[in-house]
């Protein structure tokens, strides 16, 4: 649909947020924790950061120049996520071939941010690990789940992110980890999952997006991390919580879809 | 039913609507008609009168208004039939409708609208007058939504019946007052009226004269002197507004809306249902970017709503009790069979002012949803 935009007055008295602004606030969310990855992984890390940041940010400029569209440097954050979760010892390369393919395929061809069905981090990461072998994503130490906690603060209290899918995924999480390896392991399994949940899982673009809906995802992506959880102990592998994310995410319009028939049904028996 | 330099009485029928002749439309003054617009598909866009002060202003005519047939017939004929909007669909009800329950809107939506009770201070047993007259059109409830106070229906029946809501916001909306207190959707429909227009059907019933003075605010940054002010329906906001700008330090014009900042529209007439004049800051054109070839086409600004990015502030923007995401979903790719199963049978356009405020996409979800309203009226 053409036509359709707000008039230039009330375009001017949005105070909410614009895709820029959201952009903006994940970049500050992220900045943390790449600081940290970067001082905990030496200058290889930097370099893997500049690749996967110029990979994005090329292929957006391709697609907006071909599409006319504008810029929405959204891809920028797909590549600071992506660099959180890439071990530095990767060649850049395969950083350049999986950022590619995240951005490409999970976002871009969709039309950009916002209109794709899965994160374009999440997408990145998964292909990295199946295509190349050898190749595991970054584990997650104590530092950085100390740095995620400022961003994910900031991204709750701007309502970016829905405190619904942590709270039923952190739940999830630590049911499982209670009946499996008792109460002192708790700590462990949040600090590895923590990263992941906040940045991969609660995307508020792939989540489901009606209010029980977000719940019963965020239960789901926790069940799916414990299944693919592939380490002996109470820590999480990076790569179960980028496939749970991913398969979640496939079956967020499902969710949905169930929803909004409940939300018609009740709304059906209401006014009769 | 009348030509370009006639002159016309306060009162006297203008024109009327093609499908339903019962529904008038009248003068609200005495004066000569100046110019008549005809819009697409011969349609009427605009009508002027040019006020004539001085002029012999007619006899006041009473009319028997005691049962449900005279209230509706005297309404109809001296044109205060249109003060009536129905939900769904907030159009003017055809004549010969049925309302389950009458709204009467008494809340003000924006902390710049006019204070309901200031208004009628003087003229309670007016609005008395109207209520019992619009309580005669429905066999249902007339329920006078209003602020918290003294309940100003009080000892009018069982029929009649105040409900309080705060004002602003989307407690002060006829939508919000009629998806709590009466629900419609399908076959199910009630109708809504503003209280200015009540007590102007309270003056016809005491007195017969017609009366269409408004009280409305003048409000917005650029007013001057921020104040009420006693004029008519479809006022020359022009004149009106002439000498209460600030100036502006650019000289710019200021953008006169009729209605509140985020429900209004920019207009050079008061609108019918309004009681609300902002004057904003105008928006400057904006500049071409400077830059060249490549840069420029990276420099880009979309014409077209930018993407739905779920946040917070979308769901309590609505207070339908609709899943929010899914129902603007719906509203925007127009799928109308999908938006009225989640209710927007219950909305008309200034319900959705503040999602579409909220919103990271900047589409106007107001008139994605009158070109919803409009597919489903037709079916219905």
């Amino acid at each position: 649909m053409t036509g359709w935009l707000l008039d230039p007055h009330l375009m001017r008295q949005r105070s909410g947020w614009s895709p820029a602004r959201v952009t903006l606030a994940q970049l500050i969310a992220l900045a943390a924790p790449v600081g940290v990855s970067v001082a905990e992984r030496g200058a290889a890390q930097i370099g893997v950061l500049t690749t996967a940041l110029v990979t994005c940010l090329i292929w957006e400029m391709a697609f907006a120049l071909i599409r006319e569209r504008a810029l929405s440097w959204h891809t920028a954050t797909v590549a600071l996520i992506f660099t959180v979760l890439a071990p530095e010892t990767l060649p850049l390369w395969q950083v350049a071939m999986a950022a590619s393919f995240g951005v490409v395929f999970g976002e871009l061809v969709f039309g950009g941010r916002g209109y794709g069905i899965v994160s374009g981090a999440a997408a990145a990461a998964g292909f990295l690990v199946f295509s190349f072998t050898g190749a595991g994503l970054a584990t997650v130490s104590g530092a950085m789940a100390l740095a995620t906690l400022p961003g994910a603060l900031l991204l709750l209290l701007g309502g970016l992110i829905s405190w619904r899918v942590l709270v039923s995924a952190v739940a999830v999480l630590i049911a499982f980890g209670l009946a499996r390896d008792g109460a002192d392991s708790l700590l462990l399994v949040l600090t590895t999952a923590v990263f992941g949940l906040v940045f991969l899982v609660a995307d508020p673009v792939a989540a489901a997006s009606t209010q029980p809906g977000r719940l019963v995802y965020g239960g789901l992506a926790g069940l799916l991390i414990v299944l693919f959880d592939t380490i002996e102990g109470p820590a999480i592998a990076p790569a179960a919580i980028v496939f749970a994310c991913l398969l979640a995410s496939l079956f967020a319009p499902l969710i949905d879809y169930l929803d909004v028939k409940l939300a018609v049904r009740r709304r059906e028996a209401r006014h009769g | 039913m009348c030509d370009q330099g006639s002159h016309v009485m306060r009162g006297q029928t203008l024109f009327h609507d093609r499908l339903h002749p019962e529904i008038v439309f009248v003068s609200p003054v005495s004066g000569v008609v100046e110019s008549i617009t005809l819009g697409p598909r011969r349609s009427l866009s605009a009508l002027v009168i040019r006020l004539e002060v001085g002029q012999h202003e007619p006899d006041p005519i009473t009319m028997p208004m005691s049962s449900a047939t005279e209230v509706r017939a005297a309404l109809l004929a001296k044109g205060f039939w249109p003060a009536f909007l129905t939900r769904p669909f907030g159009r003017i009800p055809a004549p010969d409708a049925e309302a389950e329950a009458i709204f009467v809107t008494m809340t003000p939506d924006n902390p710049h609208a006019p204070d309901p009770r200031v208004v009628l201070a003087d003229e309670q047993d007016v609005f008395t007058a109207g209520l019992k007259a619009v309580a005669l059109l429905t066999s249902g409830k007339v329920h006078v939504c209003q602020t918290p106070a003294t309940d100003i229906a009080a000892g009018l029946g069982d029929r009649i019946r105040g409900a309080f809501f705060a004002s602003g916001g989307a407690s002060g909306l006829t939508g919000t007052h009629i998806h709590r207190l009466h629900p419609v959707g399908p076959g199910r429909s009630v109708w809504s009226i503003g209280y200015q227009d009540v007590l102007s059907i309270g003056k016809m019933v005491m007195t017969g004269a017609h009366d269409f003075s408004r009280v409305v605010a003048l409000t917005g940054p650029r007013a001057r002197e921020p104040r009420l002010v006693r004029t008519i329906t479809g006022a020359s906001l022009t004149e009106l507004t002439g000498g209460e700008a600030l100036p502006d330090p650019r000289g710019l014009p200021p953008c006169v809306l009729s209605g509140s900042a985020t429900s209004g529209r920019r207009a050079a007439w008061l609108g019918r249902y309004h009681q609300q004049i902002t004057l904003l800051d105008d928006v400057p054109s904006r500049r071409e970017p400077s830059a060249k070839g490549l840069v420029k086409r990276l420099c880009l600004v979309s014409s077209r709503p930018a993407p739905v990015i779920p946040t917070a502030a979308l769901e309590s923007a609505l207070d339908f009790g609709v899943p929010v995401i899914p129902f603007l979903r719906a509203l925007s790719v127009g799928d109308a069979e999908t938006a009225s199963r989640l209710g927007c049978l219950e909305m008309v356009e200034e319900d959705l002012a503040a999602v579409s405020l909220a919103c990271t996409s900047g589409a106007d979800y107001g008139r994605m949803l009158r070109h919803v309203l409009d597919e489903l009226a037709e079916d219905a």
